[in-house]
C-alpha cells in the first residue's frame, strides 16, 4: 500500500559559518540569524560552540539537528574526559564526528559541520564535514547559505588563488579577523538569510601571546584554564534587514 | 547510457534502470504483520489551534492565545484554553494539533507531580520545561511520529524572564518577542516594533494594549481565529491567566462594499 | 503475536518518555540509537570501538515504510536538499612494475565545487590503497573499517591480507546494505603473494578483478587515454605518465573532475605517493621532469591552425571574431 508521507522531518534554517586555520591559532565564526523560509525566527541563535579549550565546532543547516548533534558531541567528549583524564585531541574529535554522522547514514543529520582548533603539534587546524561524515583537514572553509559567496573570497585572500606575485604562507591574526568580518558583511549584503549578528571564536595555541587581541571591542575570554590554549569570543553586529 | 554525470556512481533508481537486480527476490524484510502495518502516524493535524503570541516586559512575560480549536475550516470548539500553566513558574502556549497539545499537557502534569514528590527543594522552571519539551518533540520527530505543535514556553523564575519557541521538528529559538502560526507573519512585526528595545521599561498595561492590538489584527486577517482570547502574565508574583477578552473591531465597512455578494451596486 | 506487538508499541510503559527508571529507558527500541548505551561507550570504546561490544554496526533507520525511498527523497537525487559530496574520476591499472593509482581531487555537492583538495586515495594500510568515487563518506568510512579488519587479520593470521580477500570483505559488507542508498565505487589496489592486483568494488555488490579500471563521471575520458597507452611492459616513468595524463584528460573535459591529480605507485613492499599535480599547470607546462611540454591541445597545436592573420583581420572588421 502506497503511503503518502506529508511530514518532512527536515527544514533549512539559513545562516553561514566559516573557519580559518592560522599558524598557531584558529578562527571559527558564524552569523547569528536563524530563518525559516522568508521569516526571521530570531536574531540571535548561536551556531558556534566551544567543545574544549582546543576545539570549537560550528554547525549549520537544520538547526534542530545541529543543536542536538552538538549536544551529543559534547556528551561524548565529557565521557572521554572522565575515562581518560584529558581532553580529546582535535584529530580524534574529527574522527568521532565522522562516526557519529555516519551512524545516521540512512536518516542523516542535515548539518554541515566545521571543526576548528589547535592540533597536537600546536598548529591551527580546520576540519570540514558533509552531512554524512566525509571529512578533510583544510586551511579554510565556509559553509551554509552564503558559502558560494564567501568561499571564493577566501580562496583568493587566503590561498591567493588567481593572484600572481609573492604571498605569505601564514597570515597574521588581526588580518584574518578582518577577512572574517569582511566576509560576513559582504554575505549580509547579498544573501537574505545572513545578517543580524556575527560571533567569532578565536582559539590560541599554548604559549601564544594574546597582545593582538587587546583592545578588540566586545571581546571576552571563555577558556576554562589559563595554563593551556585560550579561547576568546568576539561579537559584532550585522545589518538586520 | 546515462548521459548525466551527476547520476554516475550513484545508487540506481529502480524506476529507471532496467538491468537492476534490486529489489532482490528473497530479501528478508522487517517482520511486520498486516495489523501493525495499518497503524498510521500523525500525518496532518486534525483539530487545530492557531497563533500564540508572547513577549518580555518589565516584570516578566506576557502571552496570549485565542480560545478556538478549529476542525479544518469549522470553528468547532470555542472555549478552549490554549495557555497551560506548568508548575508555578511557566506557561505553555500551544498552537497546532489540540490532541497532541493535550498529550503534552498530560506529560507535563506527570513531570510536575514527579518533581513535587522529590521534595528536594528544587522546582522546575521555564528553562527546564523548555529543554524537556524540545527533547520530547525532537525525539518524536526522529521517530517520524511528530507531536504536531508549535509551542511558546514563557516564564519567570529567580528574577529572570524566559521565553522560547519549540515546534514539531524540534526547532528551538529564543527572542524577546515570539509568535507562532499566522502570528509570526502578522503580529511579529508589530511586536518587534513596539517591544524591541523597551523590554526593561514596558509596563503590564502597555503590554496588554499591545496584545489587544495584535489579537485584533489577527482576528481581522486570520480566517481560523475568533475574537475571544486570554492573556497570561507570569511575573515574580506568579502566573495569572485572564478571563476571556474581546478586542473591539469595526465591521461597518462591510456594508459599503460593492461588487461582491448580493450588493453589486 | 500481532496484538502483542501492537500493545507493546502503544502501551504507555514502553513509549512513555516520562518513565524515569533507567531500565525502561534502556529497553531498546532497535532503531533508537541512544537507547541503552552501555558503559563500554565511554571513552575510547566509542566510535569504531563500539563494534566490539555491540557485535557489529547498527545504523539508525527512519521509521518509515520505505527507508531507501526516504533517503533518496531527502538527499540530492535531484529534488532533495541534503547535498552529499560526490567524488568523480579515479583510475588504477596494474603492470609489470606494480599498480598505478591516479585520482583527481574535486568534490562536488550538486553543482557547487565543495572542495578542490579532496584525498580520493584512501590509504587502507601500508600496502593497500582504495580509491574514492561516489559518496565520499561511504568510501571514507567503509575503507577505514576495512583497514581495521585487515589489521585484525594480520594479527590473527600472522600474514598480510591478500588484495582478493580485502576486496571480497568490502564487497560482501556493502552487499548487506544493497538497495539502502549507499553510493560507493572503489578500486582496491595492492601487491600481494600473487603479484600486483586491482579489484573494482561498488555498492551494488559488484566485485571484479582486472588490469585496467577507471571509475567516475570522467572515466570515459580517462579510458580514452588509458586504453591507447596501456601495455604490461611499461616502465615505471611511462606508467606514471600514463596515469597522470589520463586524469588530466578527464579533468579537462569533465565538469565534475578537476583541480589536481594525485598519483600513487604500489610496489612490492608497499605504496609510494608520487606527487600532486595542478591540472591547469599540466595543461600549460606539463609535469616538469619527463615532458616539459604542456598537455593541452592548444599548447601543442599553437601554430597549426587554418586561422591566418588576414582572415582574423577580416572577421574583426565584420564583428565576427570571437
Amino acid at each position: 500500500m502506497a503511503q503518502q508521507r506529508s511530514f518532512n522531518p527536515y527544514t533549512e534554517n539559513g545562516g553561514t559559518i566559516l573557519a580559518i586555520a592560522g599558524a598557531d591559532f584558529a578562527v571559527v565564526a558564524g552569523d547569528t540569524r536563524q530563518t525559516e523560509g522568508y521569516s526571521i525566527q530570531t536574531r540571535y541563535a548561536p551556531k558556534v560552540f566551544r567543545l574544549t579549550d582546543k576545539a570549537v565546532l560550528a554547525v549549520n543547516g537544520f538547526a534542530a539537528d545541529g543543536n542536538m548533534f552538538v549536544k551529543k558531541v559534547k556528551q561524548r567528549l565529557e565521557w572521554y574526559k572522565h575515562a581518560h583524564s584529558k581532553d580529546m585531541p582535535l584529530q580524534s574529535i574529527a574522527r568521532l564526528i565522522q562516526t557519529m554522522l555516519y551512524a545516521k547514514r540512512f536518516f542523516p543529520y542535515y548539518v554541515y559541520n566545521i571543526l576548528g582548533g589547535i592540533d597536537e603539534q600546536g598548529k591551527g587546524a580546520v576540519y570540514s564535514f558533509d552531512p554524512v561524515g566525509s571529512y578533510e583537514r583544510e586551511t579554510c572553509r565556509a559553509a551554509g547559505a552564503a558559502q558560494s559567496l564567501v568561499q571564493p573570497f577566501l580562496d583568493n585572500q587566503i590561498y591567493f588563488k588567481n593572484q600572481t606575485g609573492e604571498h605569505p604562507t601564514h597570515l597574521p591574526l588581526p588580518h584574518v579577523l578582518q577577512l572574517v568580518t569582511d566576509s560576513f558583511t559582504g554575505a549580509t549584503e547579498r544573501h537574505i538569510e545572513v545578517g543580524d549578528g556575527l560571533e567569532m571564536f578565536v582559539i590560541l595555541a599554548r604559549g601564544r601571546g594574546s597582545q593582538e587581541l587587546e583592545g578588540v571591542a566586545g571581546i571576552r575570554e571563555v577558556t576554562t584554564s589559563d595554563e593551556r590554549e585560550r579561547v576568546f569570543v568576539i561579537n559584532r553586529d550585522l545589518k538586520r534587514d | 547510457m546515462d548521459h548525466f554525470p551527476t547520476n554516475w556512481g550513484r545508487p540506481r533508481s529502480e524506476a529507471v534502470d532496467l538491468y537492476n537486480t534490486y529489489p532482490l527476490h528473497n530479501r528478508p524484510g522487517p517482520k511486520a504483520d498486516a495489523f501493525t502495518e495499518g497503524v498510521q502516524r500523525t500525518q496532518a493535524p486534525i483539530v487545530t489551534g492557531t497563533s500564540v503570541l508572547a513577549f518580555r516586559f518589565k516584570d516578566g512575560i506576557i502571552m496570549a492565545a485565542d480560545n478556538l480549536a478549529s476542525y479544518g475550516s469549522l470553528a468547532r470548539f470555542k472555549d478552549v484554553q490554549r495557555l497551560i500553566p506548568v508548575g508555578a513558574y511557566t506557561v505553555i502556549g500551544g498552537g497546532g494539533d489540540m490532541s497532541d497539545l493535550q498529550h503534552i499537557n498530560h506529560l507535563l502534569e506527570g513531570l510536575i507531580i514527579e518533581e513535587l514528590c522529590e521534595e528536594d527543594g528544587h522546582a522546575l522552571g521555564p528553562a527546564e520545561i523548555y529543554e524537556y519539551l524540545s527533547q520530547v518533540l525532537y525525539a518524536r520527530r526522529s521517530k517520524m511520529d511528530p507531536l504536531w505543535n508549535s509551542l511558546l514556553v514563557g516564564g519567570f523564575k529567580d528574577g529572570k524572564s524566559f521565553l522560547g519557541y519549540v515546534d514539531l521538528l524540534g526547532t528551538t529559538y529564543t527572542a524577546s518577542t515570539l509568535a507562532t502560526g499566522y502570528g509570526s507573519m502578522i503580529a511579529q512585526p508589530l511586536l518587534r516594533k513596539y517591544v524591541e528595545g523597551r523590554e526593561e521599561t514596558l509596563t503590564e498595561d502597555e503590554g496588554k494594549k499591545i496584545i489587544e492590538e495584535c489579537m485584533k489584527v489577527l482576528f481581522y486577517r486570520d480566517a481560523r481565529s475568533i475574537n475571544k482570547y486570554q492573556i497570561a502574565t507570569i511575573t515574580e508574583k506568579g502566573i495569572s491567566i485572564s478571563e476571556s477578552l474581546s478586542a473591539h473591531t469595526e465591521w461597518s465597512f462591510a456594508e459599503k462594499i460593492r461588487g461582491y455578494g448580493a450588493q453589486t451596486q | 503475536m500481532s496484538m502483542h506487538s501492537f500493545v507493546a508499541r502503544f502501551s504507555s510503559s514502553a513509549a512513555d518518555p516520562l518513565s524515569l527508571s533507567l531500565q525502561s529507558r534502556n529497553a531498546t527500541q532497535a532503531d533508537d540509537e541512544d537507547a541503552g548505551i552501555p558503559i563500554e561507550l565511554w571513552g575510547s570504546q566509542a566510535g569504531f570501538g563500539s563494534l566490539a561490544s555491540q557485535g557489529g554496526h547498527s545504523f539508525a533507520v527512519p521509521k518509515v515504510p520505505n527507508p531507501a525511498e526516504f533517503l533518496r527523497m531527502h538527499t540530492d537525487e535531484h529534488e532533495g536538499k541534503i547535498k552529499i559530496q560526490h567524488g568523480t574520476t579515479c583510475l588504477a591499472f596494474r603492470f609489470k612494475g606494480g599498480v598505478i593509482v591516479a585520482v583527481d581531487s574535486r568534490a562536488s555537492a550538486g553543482s557547487y565545487i565543495a572542495s578542490g583538495t579532496v584525498k580520493k586515495v584512501l590509504e587502507i594500510n601500508k600496502y593497500l590503497l582504495g580509491t574514492m568515487a561516489g559518496g565520499g563518506a561511504d568510501c571514507q568510512y567503509w575503507e577505514t573499517y576495512l583497514g581495521i579488519q585487515c589489521r585484525l587479520h594480520e594479527l590473527r593470521n600472522g600474514e598480510r591480507m591478500s588484495v582478493a580477500a580485502a576486496s571480497k570483505y568490502l564487497a560482501n559488507l556493502v552487499y548487506g546494505y544493497k538497495g539502502m542508498g549507499l553510493s560507493m565505487a572503489t578500486m582496491i589496489c595492492g601487491w600481494d603473494k600473487s603479484g600486483p592486483a586491482v579489484y573494482y568494488v561498488d555498492s551494488d555488490g559488484t566485485r571484479m578483478k582486472g588490469d585496467v579500471f577507471s571509475v567516475g563521471s570522467g572515466s570515459t575520458f580517462a579510458y580514452g587515454v588509458l586504453d591507447q597507452g596501456y601495455k604490461w611492459d611499461l616502465s615505471d616513468e611511462e606508467a606514471q605518465e600514463l596515469g597522470r595524463r589520463s586524469i588530466y584528460a578527464a579533468g579537462h573535459r569533465d565538469a565534475y573532475t578537476g583541480n589536481t591529480v594525485n598519483l600513487y605507485h604500489v610496489r612490492e613492499n608497499g605504496w609510494e605517493f608520487i606527487n600532486n599535480y595542478d591540472i591547469s599547470k599540466l595543461h600549460y607546462e606539463g609535469p616538469g621532469g619527463i615532458t616539459s611540454e604542456g598537455y593541452g591541445y592548444s599548447v601543442r597545436t599553437a601554430e597549426q591552425t587554418s586561422r591566418s592573420a588576414e582572415n582574423d583581420a577580416m572577421q574583426e572588421v565584420e564583428g565576427d571574431l570571437v
